[in-house]
């Protein structure tokens, strides 16, 4: 079930200077540490002159899937939502 | 006139992204992948179906369906509202890819292209296009994720590449040309043509039409004067044989929107206070496009399946939302509304370009309507959608949600 949380959250990033790309690796929501696995999808969305990165991702252990905006006018990475893969 | 098959070399190609927001959305989220999913307008019970995944079309759930129904057919279906900037970003990454290999791509829906490779380096290199097809099939994969599939058609016009496309789903690839063409239709019924839904199946059966061969071998002047007594006749003579005839490109003639209301009713004020957001939705495309408009059409549907519309052009140029607000309540003012409205929808036409731009009487003056849409338009392209709006439209941001249009697309 997919659930809106719209939490601020911390968040480890990784820079990858041979891929040009930096993504999240560590996220840390309700005193807990997810590791990322895949990120299914990554894209930027403008509010009107604010870049936001979104990125969809579930964790390594496959077990819950979020969404993490990235506001790169505050520089803070919200989670949007989460979802255990399940019908609701 | 009496053509032959076309056996030219095949160089049209066509691709159709599979299940297209279904997949994506499984793309995104790895934890619903070989799952049935579906895409619904609204996740409530009366939401319509707008897309499935393989998964959930293969027990059932299809386009259309409401997400009650689609639930009774399948406990476990997950059903997700639309992200629209999540797809069209999708989209533009299949046009990048497609763009490595030629210019001529031409998008005909927010996951389909055209693409023409007459003339393109592939072809002058000899170069395979069945070879071309599976490399671009990886290259989506490597652009989008490795979760996304496409079907892939190629034909010697688009009509028969649309058809090679949905031969084998998902992830097919399939050419017809002159050879392989009578095998083909063989296989298909006429309904299966693009382009031919039931009623022109039913005009074809009455003609004495009945499978996609008999159509093959209908006579020019039989089809052009008999069955479909215009000039389409003669399109589908050449159309079925490979020729092209769907290549013209229309212009832009209109902007517009729609909306299916959740809470359906029979209030004028709140269908004014629904009209104002579609009327400023509408004004912003305009402007951004730098048109004004002289003609405004507004329609409405209600929960006895009937309608109502009403179009007009109008006096005076529209522009600023207001402009295009006053016309559109002026036509729903003479609406008769007899019971609950269900859809609501505006179009503005009569398109004009503002450059260069007739100067009004009060141009430059407290007055002056365009200035302040041009006004509000920079402030809401600096601080996001909806941050400054008519004051009728107070309270309305979760109402009437970004959308992506069924069919052709334009890039404005």
């Amino acid at each position: 079930m997919r659930e809106k949380i719209n939490e601020k959250v911390s968040v480890v990033t990784v820079f990858s200077a041979k891929r040009r790309a930096a993504a999240p690796y560590v996220v840390s929501w309700q005193n807990k540490e997810y590791k990322v696995g895949e990120i299914g999808y990554h894209h930027t969305i403008k509010d009107g002159e604010v870049l936001h990165h979104i990125y969809e991702l579930a964790d390594k252990e496959s077990t819950l899937w979020m969404r993490l905006n990235f506001d790169t006018s505050t520089m803070q990475w919200t989670l949007e939502a989460v979802s255990d893969g399940l019908a609701s | 006139m009496d053509l032959p098959v076309n056996y030219n070399r095949p160089l049209m190609m066509h691709i159709d992204l599979n299940s297209c927001f279904a997949i994506i959305e499984q793309q995104a989220n790895p934890l619903i992948r070989h799952k049935p999913v579906a895409i619904a307008a609204y996740d409530t019970p009366r939401g319509a179906v707008i897309a499935s995944s393989y998964e959930a079309k293969a027990k059932g759930i299809k386009l259309g369906l409401n997400v009650r129904d689609a639930r009774l057919i399948d406990k476990n279906v997950i059903v997700l509202m639309p992200d629209p900037p999540k797809y069209r970003d999708a989209h533009k990454r299949f046009k990048k890819v497609l763009l490595n290999y030629t210019n001529e791509i031409r998008p005909k829906s927010i996951d389909e292209f055209e693409i023409d490779f007459s003339g393109s380096h592939a072809v002058q290199r000899d170069i395979s296009l069945t070879d071309i097809g599976y490399q671009i099939k990886q290259d989506i994969k490597r652009e989008i994720g490795s979760y996304v599939t496409v079907n892939i058609g190629i034909g010697p016009n688009r009509f028969l590449a649309k058809t090679a496309a949905g031969l084998h789903k998902p992830d097919g690839l399939d050419v017809i040309n002159g050879d392989n063409l009578l095998e083909i239709y063989k296989r298909l019924e006429l309904i299966d043509l693009c382009g031919i839904n039931t009623r022109y199946q039913a005009r074809l059966n009455v003609a004495g039409i009945h499978t996609p061969l008999d159509f093959l071998g209908a006579k020019a002047e039989y089809l052009q004067k008999q069955v479909f007594k215009s000039r389409v006749g003669l399109d589908w003579y050449l159309r079925l044989r490979g020729y092209e005839v769907d290549s013209r490109i229309f212009a832009r003639k209109s902007y517009g929107h729609q909306y299916a209301l959740g809470d359906k009713t029979t209030d004028r004020q709140k269908l004014s206070r629904l009209l104002m957001k579609l009327c400023e939705k509408t004004g912003r495309r305009l402007r951004a496009n730098g048109y004004s408009a002289v003609g405004i059409h507004l329609w409405l549907n209600f929960a006895n399946r009937q309608y109502w519309a009403k179009g007009k052009n109008t006096k005076s140029e529209m522009y600023a939302t207001g402009d295009i607000y006053l016309q559109a309540q002026k036509l729903l003012n003479q609406a008769i509304i007899p019971t609950k409205v269900t859809n609501i929808g505006v179009t503005v036409f009569g398109l004009q370009t503002c450059s260069p731009e007739q100067q009004e009487l009060f141009s430059g003056s407290r007055l002056d309507k365009k200035a302040l849409a041009r006004a509000a338009d920079i402030v809401n392209d600096k601080y996001g959608e909806f941050t400054l709006v008519p004051a009728t439209m107070a309270g309305m941001q979760d109402i009437i949600l970004d959308r992506i249009a069924f069919g052709s697309i334009k890039n404005n």
